[in-house]
């Protein structure tokens, strides 16, 4: 690995998914803004117009119509990149399933926004969780390089032939989108070479071999083949995803799992994390470590195929668990708690206590004292609630509010 | 349990004749259940409904794989290999055909499996409704007289509620009661008996591999290959070119909105009969009214 | 000047090809069938069709398409947006010198009149903005047909429709006008706009023949009779056709250059009333009792529209 090739910079999450797209060489975008992803789409702008990027960047008039101009361009054959966040991932999503159906490859971004209502600018997870069934492949950054890498590896295992599906990245919004870092710019003729041109898998749209696509169908049972065909697609990523990040280790020398295990060897509770908090769990795991609390995290990297036996790996033999959830489905809790808590189901050595954590919903900061409290309440008695991380604080300032809001 | 599957095509009221059974079910104080099968065809094609009949509460739904009594609206859905409308019936399978033919010469040109029921229903709904297109009423009532489950009384009752529901009143509603009356009337009851239960096998569920992403997805590049779909079972009516008048003005290849008929060598009209969905057009539109409408079935009625 | 070609006289000058192979699920007599039929008779198979949720969606059923060219079904509110991604990919294939000359196409949308006036009638207006190439062709059966005939933005004033119920407190079914998707589009000056009648073979192809010459958003809407929904036997789709356009409530007429020209002016009309009496959408207004109120007012709105555009 020679250092030269690359260079390194200070970036923002969202610049850092514009250079992915960029070093990928994709040739359309169709764009929509949307706070805390408009700079992805305002920089590709910039290079299109500027003939930094050689193809076609359209202004178009929803997420919606996004999607589908996405979906129909990529069934069309060139390489497509598009954005979203929040209500606007929320907007499109029907255009998010059907495009994934057609079994399309392309790499969107999704700048994680909380969702409305009440409406807000900051970030959590349930926008990217309400496209988890959609047949997409997703995978989670912590940091603006992770973000970069997966734009560019994303690209790789969307078009993988045994794949040919969309690939979500994303990224916190304002935490990463707006935070710069340093972050290494793969050299051009590398990331070629890592990713050469297009070749599509599936049959494109052509004049001369005509065809019809996503056709209606009728009979549950076509219908069940095409959609265990996606399932199988989608699982089939994982490998993909290995053998992708195997060959990006070796031409970049940075090294990705579907799952990171972070002081995890000897770990007697561990936090399940995912995204730019990550980093504050593993600050978090040090402090503890040295009041005498041997605590590990492990960090959700792909979510979609779902990593379950790495998962179950990861997890076995650790006595404590939680399940840190930057979402909230109301009436069940944290939404990837029930998927983490399936994978462990079965396994010999499994965690005696698995606990339900909610915080850092729209905006609201996790912070590092919160890590005390959880452990803390991982040896309370049992309790059929999820731990709100809401404390004493934030109760009294809301109170200040609302003593202005209500007469 | 008493499982009716019935046949016809879209227009005939072949839901409402479910439902006429289904609340003629209800009010003779039985468990009951109706229900139309919609898929993507539409008027004239081929479509199927059920009625559930028992005095325990019914513990199925969906399509009725193996009827007990099968209503087949006209005879020409039996040579029909989409409807199949003895797919799943036996021996034991009362099989009712509104046709003119007698049951022995059904039987033998069909190959049925049991002699079956016949009437004249199209000729009972000319008489009453003064259209030959066949109502929902008249294969109801068959049905209903058929199970000799139901009073005569409810049957009426039945029909009324149903087509009231539909808008029907008046004198429309009378002419069908009347006709439900003379149906009821004219034929006896059978004795339909209950299944034995079949005993659960297991079925033969598959590891599916993972395909190519061609044959994993819905792609179609056999362009143009709907032809293979024969429509030409959607006809109740069907046009028939009388070439002594004909003067080749090609309006009717013009006017045709499945495109089935073709201009031959000499540039004479010719229609596909595979496809033609009997839906009259180009009869309509012939300017030297060269197109006859003659029926489908091969009955005594007059062309319309 | 734009030449207009008129090549089609009578009806032995339509292209012999069929563009849709028979055999599909749509109604029997169905007017839009008949409508795109000729369209594609003269757009010929090179084109790319993109479809909205509608009648015309199972026009392809797995594994079966009866065209020659190319089809997507998209999503209701979308068939534009694919349309514009496909365009978009073939330009820069094209730019790339990565496409064969065969292998560009029409790029075509193909929507009833639900999707078209409602539901993705803001991707369209931002299509027409971006002066996207492409065809649009409207089967306008005024209504949301494929579920069962329900209030669209297209049903006209004084029809029934399930969910605009004829009642003593609502005696006219539908209550406001039809929306005007010829005037929508032409307030975005878009290259072409045009209506079409199946009933019209000659002016729909020769619509057809110079609309193929222009390039940008180009509009077709097609009156479509619907026997299923609007209530008329089958074969009555082409007398109705008919009579929508000699009792003028269905004016013939094409924009181009921003010039609205009319391509059949009735030279008497037909009472508007002929039109409405051969159809059950419409038998509320003349049983039980006639409302010649509802039909004047009709009929005025027929009136004043001829009376604005001579």
């Amino acid at each position: 690995m020679n250092s030269n090739l690359n260079k390194k910079r200070m970036l923002t999450g969202n610049k850092a998914a514009a250079w992915g797209a960029r070093l990928a060489g994709i040739e359309y975008v169709p764009a929509f803004p949307i706070t805390p992803q408009t700079e992805i789409v305002e920089t590709l702008s910039q290079w299109f117009a500027d003939d930094t990027l050689r193809g076609k960047l359209t202004n178009m008039d929803s997420e919606h119509s996004m999607f589908m101009a996405a979906g129909a361009a990529a069934a069309t054959g060139v390489r497509v990149f598009t954005a979203s966040s929040s209500q606007g991932i929320l907007h499109g999503l029907e255009s998010i399933y059907t495009v994934a159906g057609w079994r399309v490859p392309f790499v969107m971004v999704n700048v994680s926004r909380a969702l409305a209502t009440p409406i807000t600018l900051e970030p959590d997870h349930n926008d990217v969780m309400a496209t988890r069934d959609c047949g997409l492949i997703q995978l989670h950054a912590e940091t603006c390089q992770e973000v970069l890498d997966f734009v560019l590896m994303g690209y790789k295992i969307a078009e993988h032939p045994l794949v040919s599906i969309p690939v979500l990245v994303n990224l916190d919004g304002f935490v990463l989108s707006f935070s710069r870092e340093p972050v290494v710019i793969p050299d051009k003729k590398a990331a070629l070479e890592f990713l050469p041109p297009i070749k599509p898998a599936q049959p494109v749209f052509r004049a001369s071999k005509p065809m019809a696509r996503a056709s209606a169908v009728f009979g549950g049972g076509t219908y069940t083949y095409f959609r265990i065909q996606q399932d199988l697609a989608v699982r089939q990523a994982e490998t993909v995803f290995n053998e992708t990040a195997q060959e990006f280790a070796e031409r970049f020398g940075r090294t990705y799992k579907p799952i990171e295990q972070f002081q995890m060897n000897d770990a007697e509770i561990a936090f399940v994390m995912s995204n730019s908090f990550a980093t504050k769990g593993k600050s978090a795991v040090l402090k503890l470590r040295r009041q005498g609390i041997k605590a590990g995290l492990v960090k959700l990297c792909m979510f979609r195929p779902f990593p379950r036996k790495a998962m179950a790996q990861a997890l076995s033999g650790c006595q404590k668990v939680a399940v840190i959830d930057q979402n909230l489905a109301p009436g069940m809790g944290g939404i990837t708690y029930p998927e983490i808590v399936t994978a462990l189901y079965g396994q010999k050595n499994r965690p005696g206590k698995i606990l339900s954590v909610i915080g850092g919903l729209g905006g609201k900061d996790i912070r590092e004292d919160d890590f005390l409290s959880i452990v803390e309440k991982l040896s309370d008695t049992e309790s059929n609630m999820p731990l709100y991380l809401f404390d004493e604080g934030d109760w009294n300032q809301f109170q200040q509010l609302q003593k202005i809001a209500l007469v | 349990m008493l499982r009716i599957r019935l046949h016809g095509r879209g227009g005939q009221g072949i839901k409402t004749a479910s439902q006429i059974l289904g609340t003629a079910a209800f009010l003779s104080g039985y468990q009951a259940q109706d229900f139309p099968l919609y898929g993507a065809e539409r008027r004239g094609a081929p479509i199927i409904a059920f009625s559930r009949i028992n005095s325990d509460p019914i513990l199925e739904r969906g399509p009725i794989l193996l009827p007990d009594l099968l209503l087949i609206a006209d005879e020409t859905l039996l040579e029909d290999a989409q409807a199949a409308p003895l797919c799943g019936s036996d021996s034991e399978t009362v099989v009712f055909v509104n046709s003119a033919k007698t049951p022995e010469n059904l039987k033998e040109k069909f190959s049925l499996p049991s002699l079956p029921v016949t009437c004249k229903l199209t000729e009972l709904c000319l008489k009453h409704l003064k259209n030959g297109m066949l109502r929902s009423t008249a294969l109801a009532a068959a049905g209903v007289r058929l199970t000799g489950l139901i009073p005569f009384e409810n049957l009426m009752e039945s029909v009324e509620i149903e087509l009231e529901a539909m808008g029907i009143t008046g004198q429309p509603l009378k002419n069908n009661l009347e006709l439900a009356q003379e149906i009821f009337e004219k034929l006896n009851p059978r004795t339909i008996k209950d299944r034995e239960e079949r005993p659960l096998s297991p079925t033969k569920l598959m590891i599916m591999e993972q395909r190519d992403v061609k044959d994993a997805a819905p792609f179609i590049t056999a362009t143009g290959n709907m032809a293979q779909r024969k429509t030409g079972n959607w006809r109740i009516h069907r046009p028939e070119i009388d070439y002594g008048e004909c003067n080749h003005c090609m309006i009717c290849y013009a006017r045709c909105p499945e495109g089935v008929i073709t201009m031959d060598t000499e540039g004479k009209p010719v229609i596909d009969y595979d496809h033609c969905k009997g839906c009259m057009i180009c009869a309509q539109e012939c300017p030297k009214h060269s197109i006859k409408t003659l029926w489908e079935m091969d009955h005594e009625l007059e062309p319309q | 000047m734009i030449e207009i070609p008129t090549h089609h006289k009578k009806v032995t000058d339509l292209h012999p090809e069929e563009g849709i192979a028979p055999g599909s699920a749509l109604c029997a007599g169905c007017g839009g069938l008949e409508g795109i039929r000729l369209a594609l008779k003269e757009l010929g198979d090179n084109v790319h069709i993109s479809n909205a949720a509608g009648c015309f969606t199972l026009l392809s059923i797995y594994p079966f398409t009866p065209f020659k060219g190319s089809w997507l079904y998209t999503t209701m509110a979308a068939p534009v947006p694919a349309a514009q991604g496909v365009r978009d990919a073939l330009d820069i294939k094209r730019s790339q010198g990565k496409l064969a000359e065969e292998d560009d196409f029409q790029v075509m949308v193909v929507a009833g009149d639900g999707s078209s006036a409602d539901m993705g009638l803001s991707p369209t207006s931002a299509a027409i903005h971006r002066n996207l190439d492409f065809i649009y062709f409207c089967y306008d059966n005024e209504a949301y047909g494929n579920t069962g005939f329900q209030l669209s933005g297209s049903s006209p004033y004084g029809s029934r429709t399930q969910t605009t119920p004829v009642t003593q407190a609502h005696p006219a079914g539908a209550e406001r006008p039809k929306k005007d998707l010829f005037q929508i589009w032409k307030s975005q000056n878009p290259s072409y706009i045009a209506t079409v009648s199946p009933r019209e073979p000659i002016d729909l192809s020769n619509k057809f023949a110079k609309a193929k010459t222009l390039k940008g958003p180009r509009l077709f809407i097609c009156l479509s009779p619907c026997p299923t929904g609007w209530g008329f036997d089958p074969k009555d789709t082409h007398t109705i056709a008919k009579l929508a356009v000699d009792t003028g409530i269905f004016p013939l007429k094409e924009y181009v250059d921003g010039q609205v020209v009319h391509t059949r002016v009735p030279r008497k009309r037909i009472p508007v009333e002929k039109y409405l009496e051969h159809q059950k959408r419409f038998r509320h207004l003349f049983e039980p009792t006639r409302q010649n109120d509802l039909i004047q007012k009709i009929q005025e709105d027929v009136d004043r529209y001829w009376e604005h555009s001579s």
